[in-house]
């Protein structure tokens, strides 16, 4: 009897809530097509993201959406660094600006970030950081990558333990900017000892070749058959690029966190706000992972991915605010592994 | 005569050659208020870098930008740096290892192909010296990616040839990912730069010593060893110190080859505190990295002005004409062009190949099934981005006014430590020197700081690009004052007893003569800024992207074809400045 009783009342805050977000959704549309208007006298937006993938297809699908703003899109690794340096000298060039929620780390430390009320455009708390200084837009999927020619489905591994079989010797790469960073969300799970023994194995025993540049071509050369850590975007790329790669979800999902942030007095402030609310909504949301395959994992998602994952039975690794440093602190020591320093 | 007996020529010195510190002396208003404004240009475009990253590596704590409140002034950046046992351990060691590897390999084939082009009878040597400089005009990635295509120890061309005709199996037998591997694709990766400052040296030497060894009896290898390398010294050891510092600071290929070799070198140690993987970049402990760079720059300049203390003894170029003759070959001729044909075939045509392969078939191997295949949508892509066009026309416009500027600073500057008493010249010419030690990144973020603080309305701008890039005068500075050093004074000296003002010698007599290093200058510095990544990257807005920003935002963003479609058009757009060079300003009817 309890049990129904309790089947009953999560179904009845189910329908609420979906009520809820029935009722919102006008509301938010409204707060947008508000902010829209008083936008559309700035004209223009300036958005700042790590890689062209982050950002490139902006422009166009916003222009589409909002008429009379244009976009004006600027990937930059160092971000943090610059807009740090122009808030210093009084210098505002940047209005929005995504990232990973680590590497806003610092500038949010600075006061750098506007703390915005995004619920008004239907983006629930929960998908916010640092007190509504930026608001989730996708994760980054760290998966690996194989080469269909050159492995069979019956010999793909199910964890990550799995390679170092002695199989995957000499067969493995692996990105020296990923690996550390997998690696840190791997010892959030299994602690840092077994990560690092995890790690050095792959490096010192199965000669895992830790490269800077993408994988594809080494996958594509035969020089390597599997990419260990890379990620979800990359496997659509390899294969828009004519190499037929496949990829595996084992045990563990880990899944960095990319938000987007309105940067303190930003030169169009109201197209700022309008920008990023509109890729946080679940209408932007959606067309990160149309395009360029940026999925959403987030408890609640509908994406495929997490789909697949949930079908998959494997337990997903979220970066969070309550983890971030850690993660951080861990993949800094566990690079100098990577890079041979020590 | 003297100089043709290989004796010093007597100086003009304190002959009336009035200039500085007499500003009343022949140079004139005009000359004068040129002096000036290079060396003041000189001084601004080094000093802001210099200074930066002189307080960079005093600031902390690390977490800290060095201008952010609450940074101090600490020596923390040099203990982190220099009580690491790992340095001196293994990155000093391997750092040694790598230079002097790359430089030997680098110079000794640079010198052979420069002599067979300039003092030779080898057949098409208009072609070769284009072709020899191609290698400067692909990224560096792309040529280390080439190398690991040919020598990868698995799936490289190369070893898989070996294997198949030895009949072999397992990996190898060569590896590009080692030490040697490194060296041999960096050695290569040298050659253009030391050919184009070397084929300058070669260029305006007169032969009259060398004849007069081999009338005298000399065989070839002594007229060679006893003749031609002591006369050639100062211009040579120009460019092999040049050649030092550059491979000290190269950082593409120690990256993309040497970290799966897991050899760490002081280049990447830089690389990795300016990347780091948390936090902001680490600019003291980089910039406490990169003072070596400064003290290396300091003890070569120490040696190279020691050895050149008395210029005037090789000079070989005077008042009196002279038309260079070239060594016939004989039947040298073969080998000779056997060895440019192998140089060419990897150091060229490889990375050539791969670059224009992969922006046609991507990743594909190549094989002559595939040819059906070739696409061309990663040129569509690109042709039909509004940002590639601006991109093309920034980068023309930055490579070129950066290129200019350079050039005639250096020549200002070679001029004005070489031919004048000026107080403070050795300082000038220290200063020159050093800016090759400042490592671009640190150039960056002091233009970026002194850009954004300053009220003018450059950041954000090509100017700022401009600027920025303008600071490298040591290789200027360095050629001209080699090239100057084979001019007599007394060239100088027949336009000021003509009457000649001093602007008109510079521009009838100096000029003329300077012209092969001036254009090889520009040329160089040009190809320079074409290439130049990590300045526009620090510095970009949407206003000022030049190409190379773009190729790598492809190239990171795993967008391969369009990637290798840009690089294959900025050399398309790079070819015709050096052929223009060489045919209109260098050949002359000469080559």
């Amino acid at each position: 009897m309890t049990r129904l009783w309790r089947l009953m009342a999560a179904t009845l805050l189910v329908t609420l809530a979906a009520a809820g977000a029935r009722a919102q959704a006008p509301q938010a549309k409204d707060a947008l097509h508000a902010l829209y208007e008083k936008a559309k006298a700035e004209k223009e937006v300036t958005l700042w993201a790590p890689a062209a993938i982050e950002g490139s297809w902006v422009p166009a699908q916003f222009e589409k959406r909002f008429p009379g703003i244009d976009v004006k899109f600027t990937p930059d690794l160092q971000g943090a660094t610059k807009i740090i340096a122009e808030a210093r000298a009084g210098r505002h060039t940047v209005d929005a600006w995504s990232f990973s929620i680590g590497g806003m780390l610092e500038v949010q430390k600075r006061g750098l970030l506007q703390a915005e009320d995004w619920s008004r455009f239907g983006i629930a708390k929960a998908n916010t950081f640092f007190d509504g200084q930026a608001a989730a837009t996708h994760n980054f999927i760290y998966t690996s990558i194989y080469s269909k020619a050159a492995v069979k489905p019956a010999d793909l591994p199910k964890t990550w333990s799995d390679f170092l079989d002695p199989k995957w010797k000499g067969k493995l790469v692996a990105q020296a900017f990923l690996l550390p960073r997998l690696m840190g969300f791997l010892a959030l799970e299994w602690g840092e000892e077994r990560t690092e023994q995890w790690g050095r194995a792959l490096i010192d025993d199965q000669k895992t070749l830790i490269v800077n540049t993408p994988s594809e071509s080494y996958l594509k050369s035969g020089e390597r058959i599997f990419t260990v850590g890379e990620s979800i975007p990359q496997v659509y790329q390899y294969r828009a690029d004519g190499v037929d790669v496949g990829y595996v979800t084992l045990d563990l999902v880990p899944a960095g966190q990319f938000a987007i942030s309105v940067v303190k007095d930003a030169p169009h402030p109201n197209a700022a706000l309008l920008l990023a609310a509109w890729l946080a909504s679940d209408e932007g949301r959606a067309l990160y992972d149309s395009i360029v395959h940026e999925v959403d994992i987030r408890p609640g998602s509908n994406s495929t991915y997490a789909k697949e994952v949930a079908a998959a039975k494997a337990k997903i690794i979220l970066e969070d605010v309550s983890n971030v440093a850690q993660r951080a602190k861990y993949y800094e020591e566990f690079s100098k592994l990577v890079r041979g320093q020590h | 005569m003297s100089a043709i007996r290989g004796l010093p020529a007597r100086s003009p010195a304190g002959k009336g050659f009035r200039l500085f510190p007499k500003p009343s002396g022949r140079i004139g208003l005009a000359g004068g208020l040129i002096l000036g404004a290079g060396i003041f240009a000189a001084i601004y475009l080094i000093s802001a870098p210099l200074g930066m990253l002189l307080v960079a590596a005093f600031r902390g704590p690390k977490d800290l930008l060095p201008f952010e409140p609450g940074s101090e002034w600490t020596f923390a950046n040099f203990a982190a740096v220099y009580l690491d046992r790992d340095l001196y351990r293994i990155i000093i060691p391997n750092t040694l290892v790598f230079v002097a590897g790359a430089v030997a390999l680098g110079f000794v084939t640079a010198f052979a192909l420069a002599w067979l082009v300039e003092r030779t009878d080898l057949p098409g040597r208009n072609a070769i010296f284009t072709i020899v400089l191609f290698p400067l005009l692909i990224p560096g990635v792309v040529v280390a990616i080439a190398w690991i295509f040919l020598l990868g120890p698995h799936a490289g061309w190369v070893n898989v040839a070996i294997r198949g005709l030895a009949g072999l199996s397992g990996d190898g037998p060569l590896n590009i990912f080692s030490m040697g591997g490194m060296i041999l694709a960096q050695g290569v990766a040298l050659v253009p730069f030391i050919f184009l400052l070397l084929s300058a040296v070669l260029r305006s030497m007169n032969p009259v010593l060398e004849e007069a060894s081999q009338v005298s009896g000399a065989s070839p290898l002594t007229t060679f060893l006893r003749v031609t390398l002591p006369v050639l010294r100062p211009g040579i050891l120009a460019p092999l110190i040049l050649a030092v510092l550059v491979a000290l600071e190269q950082f593409e290929i120690p990256l993309v080859i040497g970290l799966p070799a897991r050899i760490n070198i002081f280049s990447t140690r830089i690389y990795y505190e300016l990347n780091p993987d948390t936090n902001l970049p680490a600019y003291g402990r980089a910039a406490a990295v990169a003072l070596p760079f400064l003290v290396a720059g300091m003890l070569l300049l120490l040696v190279y002005n020691r050895l050149i203390r008395h210029a005037e003894r090789y000079v070989t170029v005077t008042g009196k004409n002279f038309r260079p003759a070239r060594l016939p070959l004989g039947r040298w001729r073969g080998p000779a062009l056997a060895l440019v044909a192998v140089y060419i075939g990897f150091a060229v045509l490889l990375p050539l190949l791969v670059l224009v392969w992969t922006s046609l078939f991507g990743y594909e191997a190549p094989s002559l099934a595939v040819l059906a295949s070739a696409r061309l949508d990663a040129y569509r892509n690109l042709f039909a981005d509004g940002g590639f066009w601006l991109a093309l026309r920034n980068t023309f416009w930055v490579a070129g006014a950066s290129a200019a500027i350079v050039t005639a600073v250096g020549a200002i500057l070679g001029w004005t430590v070489l031919r004048t008493r000026l107080w403070g010249r050795a300082a000038l010419d220290f200063l020159s020197f050093v800016s090759i030690g400042i490592p671009s990144v640190i150039a960056g973020l002091a233009a970026l700081l002194l850009y954004l603080s300053l009220p003018v309305g450059l950041y954000g701008t090509v100017w700022v690009l401009v600027l920025a890039y303008s600071y490298r005068l040591a290789i200027a500075t360095r050629s001209t004052r080699a090239a100057l050093a084979q001019l007599h004074r007394e060239l100088e000296e027949a336009a000021d007893v003509a009457g000649a003002s001093w602007l008109a010698s510079m521009r009838r007599v100096v000029l003329p003569l300077l012209a092969p290093a001036l254009v090889g200058n520009f040329v160089l510095l040009f190809i320079v800024g074409f290439r130049e990544f990590t300045l526009p990257v620090i510095l970009q807005s949407p206003d000022n992207t030049v190409l190379s920003v773009v190729l790598w935002s492809l190239f990171v963003s795993n967008k391969s074809a369009d990637a290798a479609a840009l690089g294959t058009l900025i050399v398309l757009c790079v070819v015709p400045v050096i052929v223009l060079a060489r045919r209109t300003l260098l050949g002359r009817g000469e080559v």
